[in-house]
């Protein structure tokens, strides 16, 4: 009986955590918000459970925008856990983030020099629905645990560095480098996958502007 | 037998028909009522025996308090007596025998006192440890009911009609309150021994406990009856009233409930008639409940000294599963435990853990002290541990939820709160905090750290409220202080020039509080794109700040 048997491994492949080469892992995901962005990913939108990271040139590349309908969605489910922000590099500001339709009651900031430590706790206790961290520097291990704590706690987890270490390893499910869109006339920025289980190769351009409205 | 020492006395219940023996000649209330007349005359009593009070009332207890304060010490065979030192003219409050022989009585002033007894020793009362004596009776009192109040400054009262089935009836409950507060060793020590009463109302009881009559009444119709021969003093109003109805030959309480109501409200006041109307069960007296300060303490000396922190933590496990089960069979929790290390020759070393929601369970506990223990330097190894609990509280129960949160929509129980005490422990309680929104134009004053919601909470300033017109000219990047820029020929530089691309958003508030804003706003974007939110004061420096990023 072939054709019970190959289907049979076709279930099995199916599996979300049976990943094969080419082909785009179905992972359980939510939209981004951005429609070109969902196209690009993997699974059509950022995974639900998962590390991903975002290298950015400087603060202020549009890191937050990027992020911020997901942050409105997740911090707006019934019942909703935390969002953590674990040493973000200035204050969040409450008033645009409520303007982003972001439920404020749901933010936790966290203020540490141990931010690897306090990403943890976040992502394995299973009370966040996605953290937020600002890492200086990071070893694969270091990120390797971060992922499977992630995986454990059922959270997003976010790691937001620098550029300068985009060709660092990472076992990060995405990658993502953000950069400002150099034209002035436009407030957005490009997005291209570094890492991703079937993602687009080409970069994406995305407008802010879009978002807020 | 001692001077200081009392006979306890606990009224056999009275066998003969009610009130015949006492004070038949003033009895006159009846079931069927004449026309009211006086303030007890007001027919049959309305209430059934709904409650039963036990008064205790101990006396002489400013002496007893004195007394035990300095045994040990040498007494002196002056005549003793206490004052009120808060008193400007001090009065004496209690009189040991010997000084009451001499002549000295309760009420007089220090003063004619001295005049009686040249050699008398006068001592301020000792008011904190009388509280103390009180609160230990209540103490044994709380294992009979849970409805126990002291009357302060001697008396104490327990509500005890519904244990009465749980202890096997009134005789039983009294004989076994009577043996608990002999086998108590600091009452026996002290010679506390109170005098008991019994009566449908406190007050009544309250009021046969101080004249130190036998009362042991449980049928409230005969009430009225048994307490008319009590004096007028027992109801401890103030001296001038007392006067004053003795001068109008008031003496005993029978006498008062002759008073015709109506007149006696407007000599003495609604509160007074109210005061005989809940003596006589009249008017409910709900009290007070006594509430138990209980806190663990467990101390644990070790057999070897230990520098380790986990070995530390693997040592006050036993302290800790005690604790647990001190909390669990009070169904309670606590939200802060105090550790502390005792060391040979340094100063113990103490940690406090602060939890944001009730906790019990020894496991967490242990954890969150090893998040806690982990940046706590000890300068010696450790030769003791003690563990301090702080205060209960109610700890809601909850079942133990079958998906873990985040599963299939599943609500997250106890780790939300959790995650933050586990932060809180190792980072301190300000690393970790919430944000909120405030209806404020100055934008370093339109948000306030807040202690993070554990339930939802629906927020009451809106986003309307915020005066943030389009979102998008509010930054979600804000600078905790502004940045002052370099300008050139007035346009602001930030590691190259800064294009303008829109404003200025004017903003000036704040004049009425001292942090006046005069500030024009702009949306500036840098060489790299990235957008920045600067201002420009416009008095008369006209700097250049960042004040916040568009992330």
């Amino acid at each position: 009986m072939p054709e019970t048997h190959a289907k049979q491994l076709e279930e099995l492949l199916a599996h979300p955590s049976v990943w094969r080469g080419r082909s785009r892992a179905a992972v359980e995901t939510f939209p981004t918000g951005f429609a070109a962005l969902d196209a690009g990913l993997p699974g059509g939108g950022w995974p639900r459970h998962g590390l991903i990271e975002i290298l950015t040139p400087q603060p202020g590349a549009g890191e937050l925008y990027l992020l911020l309908p997901a942050l409105a969605a997740l911090s707006r489910l019934t019942p909703a856990r935390w969002c953590t922000w674990v040493s973000p590099p200035h204050e969040p500001f409450a008033p645009a983030l409520m303007a982003h339709g972001v439920a404020l009651d749901r933010m936790l900031i966290v203020r540490t020099h141990l931010p690897l430590w306090a990403q943890e706790q976040a992502l394995r206790s299973g009370a966040c629905e996605v953290a937020l961290a600002w890492l200086p520097r990071a070893s694969p291990r270091a990120i390797r645990r971060l992922q499977l704590a992630a995986e454990q706690g059922r959270a997003l987890g976010v790691l937001y560095r620098s550029r300068a270490f985009a060709s660092d390893p990472s076992p990060a499910m995405l990658r993502v480098l953000l950069e400002p869109l150099a034209d002035a006339g436009r407030h957005g920025a490009r997005v291209s996958l570094l890492k991703s289980r079937g993602g687009s190769r080409d970069p994406i351009e995305l407008e802010w502007a879009a978002a807020a409205a | 037998m001692h001077p200081r020492s009392y006979r306890l006395i606990f009224p056999e219940p009275a066998t003969s028909s009610p009130g015949s023996s006492a004070t038949p000649s003033v009895l006159r209330v009846r079931p069927a009522s004449p026309p009211p007349k006086g303030p007890d005359s007001q027919g049959a009593l309305q209430l059934p025996s709904r409650e039963l009070w036990i008064a205790a009332h101990v006396p002489q207890l400013p002496l007893l308090a004195i007394a035990t304060a300095e045994s040990g010490a040498a007494t002196s065979s002056a005549p003793l007596v206490i004052v009120d030192a808060a008193d400007r003219n001090p009065r004496i409050i209690d009189a040991d025998a010997n000084a009451q022989a001499a002549g000295v009585q309760v009420g007089m002033t220090l003063g004619a006192a001295f005049a009686l007894v040249p050699h008398l020793d006068a001592r301020p009362r000792d008011a904190a440890l009388e509280l103390a004596l009180m609160r230990r009776l209540a103490g044994i009192a709380a294992t009979f009911t849970p409805q126990v109040s002291i009357e302060p400054p001697d008396g104490l009262l327990l509500e005890i009609k519904p244990s009465l089935s749980l202890f096997g009836g009134l005789r039983e409950l009294c004989r076994q309150l009577r043996d608990a507060c002999r086998a108590d060793p600091v009452l026996a020590q002290t010679q506390v021994q109170p005098r008991f009463t019994l009566a449908p109302t406190a007050l009544a009881a309250l009021a046969a406990a101080r004249a130190g009559a036998r009362c042991f009444i449980t049928d409230p119709n005969v009430l009225a009856a048994r307490l008319k021969p009590l004096p007028l003093a027992t109801l401890r109003w103030p001296e001038e009233e007392n006067a004053r109805l003795l001068g109008m030959g008031v003496r005993t309480l029978g006498e008062l409930m002759r008073l015709p109501r109506a007149g006696f409200a407007k000599r003495f006041g609604v509160e007074r008639l109210a005061d005989l109307d809940r003596l006589l069960g009249r008017r409910a007296d709900p009290r007070r409940r006594l509430v138990r300060r209980e806190r663990y303490r467990g101390r644990l000396d070790l057999d070897h000294e230990i520098e380790d922190h986990e070995r530390i933590l693997e040592a006050l496990r036993p302290l800790l599963t005690e604790l647990e089960q001190f909390l669990r069979t009070r169904q309670r929790g606590i939200t802060a435990l105090q550790c502390r290390f005792h060391h040979y020759r340094a100063a113990p070393t103490s940690c406090t853990l602060r939890l944001a929601h009730p906790e019990a369970n020894a496991g967490r506990l242990q954890s969150l002290l090893r998040e806690r223990l982990a940046n706590l330097v000890l300068p010696e190894p450790v030769r003791r541990c003690e563990l301090r609990g702080g205060a209960l509280s109610e700890r809601p129960l909850a079942s133990s939820p079958l998906w873990p949160a985040g599963e299939r929509g599943h609500a997250p129980a106890g780790e939300m709160p959790a995650l933050i005490e586990h932060l809180r422990a190792r980072l301190g309680a300000g690393a970790v905090y919430g944000l909120t929104g405030v209806s404020e134009h100055r934008p370093e004053n339109a948000w306030r750290v807040a202690e993070p919601a554990l339930a939802p909470v629906v927020s009451k300033v809106s986003a309307g409220d915020l005066s943030v017109g389009a979102p998008f000219h509010r930054p979600l990047w804000l600078l905790h202080v502004p940045q002052e820029l370099d300008s050139q020929r007035g346009r602001p530089r930030h590691g190259g020039e800064l294009r303008l691309l829109a404003g200025p958003e004017r903003i000036e508030s704040g004049w009425w509080d001292g942090a006046d804003v005069q500030r024009d706003y702009y949306v500036a974007s840098n060489t790299h794109g990235a957008r920045l939110w600067i201002y420009r004061e416009y008095n008369a420096s006209r700097r250049w700040f960042l004040h916040g990023i568009f992330g």
